[in-house]
């Protein structure tokens, strides 16, 4: 079994957020980890076409456009990782018949993709001002050849590593809701990992609520 | 009882923040049990029996005695039964306009439901034109209607409108900062420059003054004055009032 | 998505503004909104900021054979996104007129102007040329896309620059930006589209026109020019007559316009390379006002691991014993591997379902096939040996026992297909 001497300080590299920085979207936000950006826009609840209504929810669609050429196989899977961590914290029983777009762009990557697409995503969804039950954040973890945890890992980084994970982690209970992982690793690193993630979400979370925090400074 | 609500009051929120009800310890025997009761507006949300959960994020507001709500910069407008907005005509067919207002579904408006409209006397509406109507049905399982007449059957200031002014879109909050019965916004603008202002409660305005340039003026200062402070905002009409603009 | 319907009050008031040459936004009718250009991490990524209509554009390049007709030459492929982003009505995948119309004219403006020197990026002719491709990806369409795309492929182009490449003899290294600087591409002039929008059958004219001023036009010409007022492109769309003197207004305003742009990229790529050598951070994540409210930034922050690692522990000790894992495949037969011991056969049930006077026979196969269970490891399942159907024999080596079972098998079940064909 292997097993991991974690470090016992890892790091998340600089964030950055912009809210509402589209005028034609309803809700937008850009977010940068480190030099990896992406671009958020989210359209909702507008009209459905038919074929696509459910009758008792909202229809989500996630939409990922990479920086060159056309979406391929591993933007699809990407999606549908993000839209079902959106579908799970999204109240879309309250709009049935409508539609909700979310459209990721991104920008430039520098390691952490879907971790960035999420972070992005949640803001842009809170921008919009659709209705919550919870917020969510993304966390990659790589665990490199000296078996060591590295959080938020650049692409250098994420291209040594032995393995690569990423995890959604819901704001009001620390749950794991979506889980992406690349490689091989122990059920003992796994967890781990898990737990790294789970106390790297809290500092997402603080961020979240700062910017929002800032956001709303005139009004108070 | 949710004096937890009553202390964030003022504070920014975010969606997945709870609050839970307290339950009195002690029972006064002497003294009737006074029924606590909490309005729940925009972005909070009941969670089973003792919770309450936010579901957007903003700065939570409370208007005495005990309404409670979340104030947002939000852009989309969610159909409510009882507002009034500004709906634009899509559709003519047979008995039944179509309106555009900006939500998930076009809402239907009835010939008959203008004042003094009937079988004989349609009113004269075309594809285009913009209606100040209000919502009778609206909630999320059923085709949003409006009607252009009150319980009364008296217009009331609904009905057809819009030669000569200019529509423009603004987000739901400063909509209703306007609409507010002492709005500062509005004292400021009424001291700028007489005009005919129509307030859709889905995020559309409709501005009418005297000369164009006086309806640009406005239309770019109220679009601009939202995410500004009172002093900056008084400072900017009172720039207008002057002409620099 | 539909988009908003433009109502009759606002066509007929931006109508009669334009007429007192009044705009929504308070320019007048030969401005510019504001322009912005910057840059992003990597070489060859340009955004550029018209008003708020927003547009990315990313140029890459590769190393592929060249077209047959012209093998000196190296290939330019311009490829505009309108995302699902940018509006409401877009949508993805769809080809739709203003997306071919935007291809069709940012490819003239470009590529049939020369404005790249395509013999340069040759490297061994006839089988290896670098394959310049430019994305162009809008991001919000507040009128005038055109402009915005065209400024923002040119300049992406000008800050583009290719991995140097070395020959020796037959053999072609590509250096990585670590090992060899790259090289920029070689382009000749700058050809920018200017776009003119025309309202009342020609009689007002409007540069740059705004969304909503874009929806009550009656034509749009767009004029595609460099410095050297070489005019490279000319496109009129909108069926609207123009008079000869109406063009050459349009055209001299258009050079004053395009000298003014021209020098507003120039000042952006010297910036950009004068912070580069000063080795500061560029990119998006730079280009973020800070002032504003809507943005924030925070510094590195560590994580506090103390006892996550314990909390792991725990977990892993409580959880439940995994079920016992299939052991490894065994291999009974040469081509023929078998991991686990497969499930009952269930073809009994079907066999019930069946008439009464074929019982005997099901009785009598599922005594046979009882016994072949057992026998039957790693066998071929044969289904029907009719000559109708085409059977793949994937293992010609099976036990005479075996064999012989699966042949009065397959032919009862032949014999009973062709009872129950004959049924039907």
């Amino acid at each position: 079994m292997m097993e991991v001497c974690g470090s016992t300080n890892v790091s998340l590299r600089e964030f950055g957020c912009e809210q509402t920085l589209l005028s034609r979207p309803d809700g937008s936000a850009s977010f940068v980890q480190g030099d990896t950006s992406v671009i958020a826009a989210v359209y909702g609840p507008a009209e459905v076409k038919v074929s696509k209504e459910i009758y008792d929810r909202a229809t989500l669609e996630v939409l990922i456009q990479p920086k060159v050429g056309l979406p391929s196989v591993r933007e699809r899977s990407q999606e549908q990782c993000v839209r079902e961590t959106c579908e799970a914290s999204l109240l879309l029983t309250l709009h049935p018949r409508s539609s909700l777009t979310l459209v990721l762009q991104l920008i430039h990557d520098d390691g952490s993709r879907l971790a960035c697409f999420l972070n992005a995503a949640c803001m842009a969804l809170m921008d919009a001002g659709l209705p919550m039950s919870c917020l969510f954040c993304g966390v990659t973890c790589a665990i490199n050849a000296d078996s060591e945890i590295i959080t938020d890992p650049t692409a250098a980084q994420e291209k040594e590593s032995r393995a690569l994970m990423t995890f959604a982690i819901d704001s009001k209970e620390q749950r794991v809701m979506m889980s992406y992982t690349k490689g091989s690793f122990s059920v003992h690193e796994l967890q781990q990992c898990i737990a790294v993630s789970q106390k790297a979400s809290e500092n997402i979370f603080q961020f979240y609520r700062d910017s929002v925090r800032r956001r709303y400074s005139k009004n108070l | 009882m949710f004096s937890g609500l009553r202390e964030k009051v003022g504070q920014v929120l975010v969606p997945g923040d709870e609050f839970s009800l307290e339950v009195q310890e002690t029972l006064s025997l002497t003294e009737p049990l006074k029924p606590e009761k909490v309005l729940l507006g925009p972005g909070l949300k009941r969670r089973g029996d003792r919770k309450l959960l936010v579901v957007k994020s903003g700065v939570l507001r409370h208007k005495q005695p005990h309404v409670f709500w979340v104030e947002n910069h939000q852009r989309r407008y969610v159909p409510a039964k009882g507002e009034t907005i500004i709906g634009i005509i899509t559709v003519k067919s047979g008995d039944v306009f179509k309106l555009d207002f900006g939500g998930s579904e076009q809402a239907s408006l009835s010939y008959l439901a203008f004042e003094g409209a009937t079988k004989r006397n349609r009113p004269n509406v075309q594809v285009g034109d913009l209606v100040f109507a209000q919502f009778i049905v609206a909630n999320q399982h059923m085709e949003p209607e409006l009607v252009c007449v009150d319980s009364a059957g008296r217009a009331n200031g609904l009905g057809v409108f819009g030669a000569g002014g200019l529509l423009f879109s603004v987000s739901l909050g400063l909509v209703r900062r306007l609409l507010r019965p002492r709005s500062d916004v509005l004292s400021d603008l009424q001291k700028l420059f007489p005009c005919e202002l129509v307030v859709g409660m889905n995020g559309r305005l409709w501005v009418k003054a005297s000369s164009i340039q006086q309806t640009l003026i406005i239309c770019n200062l109220l679009q601009s004055c939202e995410t500004m402070t009172t002093a900056q905002r008084q400072q900017l009409f009172r720039r207008a009032a002057q002409g620099a603009l | 998505m539909k988009d908003t319907p433009l109502s009759n009050c606002e066509r007929d008031f931006l109508l009669k503004a334009i007429e007192e040459k009044k705009r929504l936004d308070g320019r007048q009718t030969y401005d510019y909104r504001k322009m912005k250009i910057t840059f992003g991490t990597d070489y060859g990524c340009c955004f550029v900021d018209l008003g708020k209509t927003r547009v990315m554009a990313q140029v890459s390049g590769e190393l592929v054979a060249p077209k047959e007709n012209r093998p000196n030459e190296g290939i330019m492929f311009f490829n505009i996104e309108l995302s699902p982003m940018a509006s409401p009505a877009f949508e993805q995948g769809r080809q739709s007129e203003l997306s071919v119309k935007l291809n069709r004219q940012l490819e003239r403006c470009l590529r049939n102007s020369k404005c790249i020197d395509t013999e340069s990026l040759c490297v061994v002719s006839g089988e290896k040329v670098w394959q310049i491709r430019v994305d162009v990806h809008m991001l919000n369409h507040d009128g005038n896309l055109m402009d915005a795309a065209s400024i923002a492929a040119i300049t992406a182009l000008c800050h583009f620059k290719r991995p140097d490449v070395g020959i020796q003899g037959d053999e072609v290294t590509v250096y990585s930006p670590e090992e060899r600087d790259p090289i920029p591409l070689s382009i000749y002039h700058m050809p920018i589209s200017v776009s003119f929008s025309f309202f009342q059958q020609g009689t007002y004219l409007l540069v740059d026109p705004c969304e909503r001023e874009e929806r009550v036009m009656d034509g749009l010409l767009m004029i595609a020019m460099n410095k050297h007022r070489e005019i490279c492109s000319i496109q009129s769309s909108g069926g609207i007559m123009l008079l000869k003197e109406q063009v050459m207004r349009c055209s001299k305003i258009a050079s004053v316009k395009v000298s003014e742009i021209t020098e507003l990229i120039s000042k952006a790529l010297e910036n950009d390379k004068r912070a580069r050598k000063a080795g500061g951070r560029c990119g998006f994540a730079e280009s973020m006002p800070q002032e504003r409210i809507t943005a924030l930034k925070t510094d590195e922050t560590s994580v506090e691991m103390t006892d996550a690692s314990e909390r792991a522990n725990d977990i892993v000790e409580n959880a439940e014993v995994p079920p016992q894992t299939v052991p490894s495949p065994v291999v009974p037969a040469p081509g023929v591997g078998q991991v686990g011991q497969g499930l009952q056969n269930t073809w009994g049930l079907e066999e019930e379902e069946e008439d009464g006077d074929e019982e005997e026979e099901e009785q009598k196969m599922e005594e046979e096939q009882d016994e072949k269970e057992d026998s039957r490891e790693g066998d071929v399942v044969e289904i029907s040996d009719s000559e109708e159907e085409e059977v793949v024999i994937l293992h010609p080596e099976t036990q005479d026992k075996s064999s012989k079972n699966a042949a009065s098998s397959s032919n009862q079940k032949g014999g009973k297909t062709s009872k129950q064909r004959e049924k039907k």
